[in-house]
């Protein structure tokens, strides 16, 4: 009785989750398989370049191991014209500026993946994402709760 | 609206409460429902000036204003010419507008939705199911493995703008970012900054091919009824209404209406198209798109560039039939920001206010 609950409040949950999920179904020039959407990870690094060019904008790092290697990481964010919307512009991130950013890594696992939002030094949150992470208000609200617990790596699912 | 609201909060409420003692599966489910409805009623009602909610039933953009409603033709015609025809016809060979009196669609543009999925899918969203029977039995097959893998990868594995392709038409309708429309007695230009997608439409005139071939926008033609802005378009490449859409052949012709609404106070332009396509269709198809102000890129002081992607996208189509990126320092990568051809000249730069490199970052 209880799994068949449970099956039935599944379905109707899934069947809730794939009608929001169209919203989901970012504008960009190009699908968003390439990077594990259900994986969010959080790190803290040096602008290298914040590149607001159409199609997309990328945010170039420079993150620091703990071997002490650098690394670049590249980032995908939005079109220009949507982040211009949000009050992001060409001269949001400046070279040398100190970040902490959330990504959904490339599922490659080479350095890069999609921006989801990015913490700036003043401690504002600025939705950075195209539909490749999640970037909205409530995962913001989400991560300075996992942030405030030392919390620096998500999993969905 | 508040009244829905009232209504949804007592009947969620009453869910909750009674009937006294167990809380059974139907009860549960009823429950869970109602709260995701209210969430998702709650998370989207302040983006809505006014009128219905339609969302997530008409696409990107939609819920600014009534319910898009399709008006298909009264009739039915052999193919697109004899729409338009007719139409002429029936606006006794249409209004010559003046520079004065020609109506004006000035500044930037943005969608407020489309009812062209509710043409191919059954339910909305990725509950949908592709309908049978609209297209014709090759154009299904390959939209039913298009849409599987948006249902069942949560993507199409590739769009055919990833390699710069232009959006073209049908899709230039609900492409981002901003559109703008620009009326003159002789000929209104339609632009959208996504991959610089500009239609000229060329009033009172027959239609023309020089080029003896066909091209991303085709050549439209139209007439003024009044205030109403009648199109016809032919020549286009094959192409689609979305990567998560049916494709469009190269017999996809469209007959559109275009007119500026007033809800209110709010200002939407809506066209009403009639999509003809021999070999992609079964029946020709009718769907409305819609257009509201961009306030918010406006009130920013957007301007519109030039939408690069040839010397700027790093995305591919990788041996895996998957989309992928160029990374800096791999081969393929597009700087965007790097040098031009001539990086000995002084001031060839591509990122002149930052100087910013990517080369030997990685240490």
């Amino acid at each position: 009785m209880k799994s068949k609950r449970l099956m039935a409040v599944w379905k109707v949950s899934a069947f809730w989750l794939t009608v929001i999920g169209l919203s989901d179904m970012a504008f960009a020039h190009h699908s968003f398989s390439m990077f594990d959407r259900s994986t969010e990870q959080v790190v803290t690094a040096k602008v290298v370049r914040w590149t607001f060019n159409n199609p997309h904008a990328w945010l170039y790092v420079s993150a620091l191991a703990d071997d002490g290697t650098e690394t670049l990481w590249s980032f995908e964010s939005a079109a220009p014209p949507q982040l211009i919307g949000r009050g992001i512009t060409g001269n949001t991130f400046k070279p040398g500026d100190e970040l902490t950013l959330m990504f959904c890594p490339l599922k490659d696992n080479r350095p890069g993946g999609a921006l989801g939002w990015v913490k700036m030094p003043d401690g504002t949150f600025l939705s950075t994402n195209d539909g490749g992470c999640d970037g909205s208000a409530n995962n913001i609200s989400l991560w300075e709760e996992r942030l405030a617990s030392g919390v620096y790596l998500w999993q969905r699912g | 609206m508040d009244k829905v609201f009232r209504i949804l909060l007592t009947f969620f409420f009453h869910q909750l409460k009674a009937p006294r003692g167990k809380m059974t599966t139907r009860r549960l489910i009823r429950v869970f429902t109602l709260t995701i409805v209210f969430l998702m009623a709650s998370n989207l009602i302040e983006r809505i000036p006014t009128g219905i909610n339609t969302s997530l039933a008409q696409g990107f953009g939609a819920g600014y204003g009534p319910e898009l409603v399709v008006q298909p033709p009264t009739r039915k015609f052999a193919n697109s010419d004899a729409h338009y025809a007719w139409l002429l016809e029936e606006a006794q060979g249409g209004t010559n507008h003046s520079l004065e009196s020609v109506p004006r669609w000035d500044g930037l543009w943005e969608t407020a939705g489309n009812t062209h999925m509710q043409l191919f899918l059954d339910g909305y969203g990725f509950g949908g199911t592709v309908k049978e029977g609209v297209l014709t039995p090759a154009y299904e097959a390959a939209y039913r493995e298009r849409w599987r893998q948006q249902v069942e990868e949560g993507q199409v594995r590739y769009d055919r703008l990833t390699h710069c392709e232009p959006a073209g038409m049908p899709r230039w309708l609900l492409e981002p970012y901003t559109h703008e429309f620009i009326n003159l007695p002789d000929e209104s230009w339609f632009i959208n900054d996504f991959a610089n997608g500009v239609r000229r439409i060329y009033i009172g005139e027959n239609h023309s091919n020089l080029y003896g071939t066909h091209s991303w926008h085709g050549d439209t033609i139209g007439f003024w009824d009044n205030e109403k802005l009648i199109t016809h378009t032919k020549y286009l490449l094959p192409a689609d209404f979305t990567r998560w859409s049916p494709m469009t052949s190269n017999q996809f012709e469209v007959v559109e209406t275009w007119e500026l609404k007033d809800y209110d106070g709010l200002p939407r332009l809506e066209v009403q198209v009639s999509f003809y396509d021999s070999f992609a269709f079964v029946e020709p198809l009718h769907a409305i798109y819609a257009f509201k102000p961009a306030t918010g890129l406006m009130a920013a002081g957007h301007r519109p560039q030039h939408w690069e992607c040839d010397d700027s996208s790093n995305s591919y189509l990788d041996e895996n039939g998957m989309t992928n990126f160029h990374l800096p320092g791999e081969e393929g990568f597009k700087d965007p920001r790097g040098q031009t051809l001539f990086p000995d000249l002084p001031g060839q730069s591509r990122d002149p206010i930052y100087n910013t490199t990517l080369q030997n970052q990685s240490k």
